[in-house]
């Protein structure tokens, strides 16, 4: 099989873990047809007991928000556990647990490194981000990256950032949450999409990111609770042996011993290496993300959040491990999954809720199907929090009213904000129905480590750093990874036809993000300007501040 | 506390921070060498169990990480203190 066959194969299940979602789901094994499956009572009864719980904690938030600040940060009060378990939700998806349990299911151990993957960006996230952010920052990264430069062109820049890669996050969520919610419960697509937006607007227009917060922190709860049922089940009938749960694997499955080592799936490094940078670096610039460090009261607070969404992480995917070779001992060679044509029901995304079902019956699937659902909410409410943050607060409080807006309007704004990006999520998830959103799904990640990371970064660590070197780098990252991601495999082969790609990696941050870092010093040593000079100037004071808190250094730009 | 010792002081912190940073990326990347020839042996089972090195690598990882994350949070609460 030659090594393109083999991207196009895995390619889908692969991209689901790169946003993190479910969404990704629409590109794997989800795609295209579905089976709908008969309406699952058990699954439907503890979802809603879920929305039930999460409308009255958005009823609770409600009367919490009456400002700018309660709704964009949940009044900066949330406590260092309770934001890493929000991150840990915010993040860890139920593609997560459906996508690299049904890639190891496929090709065993070579699935473990988007678990790696998306694992290795919290401690980066705590040694270099957390603390700075979290001083610098009012209620976005944008306010970060504009805190030394020319506030108005960077914040344009950086809210672009943000609008791409959340709108390409949206998508992808909604057409894979259409078509995960059609498989699981029997819903048709179009209700499962507005239902999805529909409770999201609930949650967050309402609640703002104090419920969006508590909802998380629910779902975390509850991924957890039913990954480690799941593997406790699986390990109870191993003998609570780890010997025995690879040897059974390695014995049922058609490729034997071969899936407890490399080489299944992947076998080129430089694709590896390509996976790893952008799954890593993606996940440091995704403004969904860095957004939550706004969330507790001080700069410890937010690198004790990082440390707990670490920890959780941590847990889930070596948790994982027992989920996914447990998938291949009590599917394989059990026809009761199979249709007759010898595939897995639902496809292989399926195979962790086949799991739930072999080992704890009706009320485990259902348990699992529930938190499937509960994950896209929590998910898609971050998304929906960040987007109207970027609108309301990034474009319209601090360039068009030049950081002095009526603030009961900004709130109006964010609330009508987050409406719209409702309605939007809901036309463009009917719109891309039926399309191949592989490619879209790539995007965010790749586009959050070319643009966003990078402007981030530079601004914190780099003190020759200016406005026009960090808005040419932005736009390179986002004109070369968009373009290479069209003219890759995912885009140029599978959706537009064509024998060959002309770049032959799906994720491209690999290239992109140093191209993006190389022209941004480029541009900024050789800016000889009066902007670049102050801007070099403002370095050591953001440094102070960044180590110290707001209350030390006021910077020649804020003062403008 | 003078702006220039304050700064002498961020930049020991921001040595620190890079170096916890790169011990963290040299580890990550160092998962690719399972789909390289210098990593072939990670393939092989640990003795007669069916352990490959590969995931215990995989599980080393993850654990080596978060001592890496409680050892910087423990030398920044001493930092502060201090």
């Amino acid at each position: 099989m030659s090594r393109l066959q083999k991207t196009g194969q895995v390619a889908g299940a692969m991209l689901m873990l790169l946003v993190s979602t479910p969404a990704v789901l629409a590109a794997g094994a989800i795609e295209g047809e579905i089976e709908r499956q008969p309406l699952n009572p058990v699954a439907i009864i503890m979802f809603l007991v879920f929305v039930a719980i999460t409308l009255g904690i958005s009823y609770w938030a409600s009367r919490r928000t009456q400002t700018s600040k309660d709704f964009y940060t949940a009044g900066g009060d949330i406590t260092g556990l309770q934001n890493g378990t929000a991150i840990a939700g915010d993040f860890m998806s139920a593609a997560s647990f459906l996508g690299i349990t049904g890639l190891m299911f496929v090709g065993g151990f070579d699935a473990l490194v988007l678990a790696i993957g998306a694992f290795a960006g919290w401690p980066i996230m705590m040694f270099l981000l957390a603390k700075r952010v979290r001083n610098l920052g009012s209620f976005t990264f944008t306010d970060v990256v504009s805190m030394r430069l020319d506030r108005r062109p960077i914040r344009i820049v950086a809210i672009l950032g943000t609008i791409v890669v959340v709108l390409l996050y949206l998508i992808a969520q909604m057409v894979g949450a259409g078509k995960l919610i059609e498989l699981l419960f029997g819903l048709p697509y179009e209700v499962a999409v507005i239902s999805v937006s529909v409770l999201v607007l609930a949650y967050v227009t309402f609640g703002g990111m104090l419920a969006t917060t508590w909802v998380q922190i629910v779902k975390a709860v509850l991924l957890l609770t039913g990954v480690t049922i799941i593997a406790f089940l699986v390990l109870m009938k191993t003998g609570f042996s780890i010997d025995t749960l690879f040897a059974e694997a390695a014995a049922n499955h058609p490729k034997g011993e071969a899936i407890l080592s490399p080489g299944v799936l992947f076998n080129d490094p430089i694709q590896i290496t390509t996976i790893m940078v952008s799954m890593l670096f993606g996940i440091l610039g995704l403004p969904h993300i860095l957004m939550r460090l706004f969330t507790v009261p001080s700069m410890q607070e937010a690198k004790k959040s990082v440390f707990y969404a670490s920890l959780f992480m941590g847990y889930f995917y070596l948790a994982l491990i027992v989920v996914g070779f447990g998938t291949v001992i009590f599917l394989y060679n059990n026809p009761a999954f199979f249709s007759a044509d010898g595939k897995l029901f639902g496809g292989t995304n399926m195979a962790a809720i086949h799991l739930a079902s072999a080992v704890g019956g009706d009320l485990l699937t259902g348990f699992m199907s529930a938190v499937s659902f509960a994950t896209i909410l929590a998910v898609v409410a971050g998304l929906t929090v960040s987007g109207a943050a970027a609108i309301s607060h990034d474009l319209y409080a601090e360039v068009l009213c030049d950081g002095e807006p009526d603030s009961r309007k900004e709130l109006q704004l964010t609330r009508l904000t987050t409406v719209a990006i409702g309605v939007i999520a809901v036309l463009l998830g009917i719109l891309f129905q039926n399309e191949n959103v592989a490619f879209i799904a790539t995007m965010p990640m790749v586009v959050a480590a070319s643009v966003n990371f990078p402007i981030l970064f530079l601004s914190l660590f780099w003190s020759g750093l200016t406005t026009r070197g960090a808005i040419l780098g932005a736009l390179v990252g986002l004109v070369s990874s968009v373009g290479l991601i069209v003219v890759g495999p995912q885009v140029w082969v599978s959706v537009l036809g064509f024998e060959e790609a002309l770049f032959p990696y799906n994720y491209p941050a690999l290239f992109t993000m140093p191209l993006a870092i190389l022209t941004t010093w480029i541009v900024s040593v050789s800016d000889s300007s009066a902007r670049g000079q102050i801007d070099r100037k403002n370095y050591h004071e953001l440094l102070i501040r960044s180590e110290y808190g707001p209350d030390d250094g006021e910077l020649e730009v804020a003062k403008h | 506390m003078d702006t220039d010792k304050r700064l002498e002081l961020i930049r020991r912190k921001t040595r620190r921070r890079y170096v916890f940073a790169l011990m963290t990326l040299a580890v990550y990347f160092t998962f690719v060498l399972n789909w390289t020839e210098a990593g072939a042996g990670l393939g092989n089972f640990l003795g007669d169990t069916h352990i490959s090195g590969s995931i215990v690598l995989f599980a080393g990882l993850i654990i080596l990480m978060i001592v890496f994350e409680l050892i910087f949070l423990a030398l920044n609460s001493r930092g502060d203190e201090q």
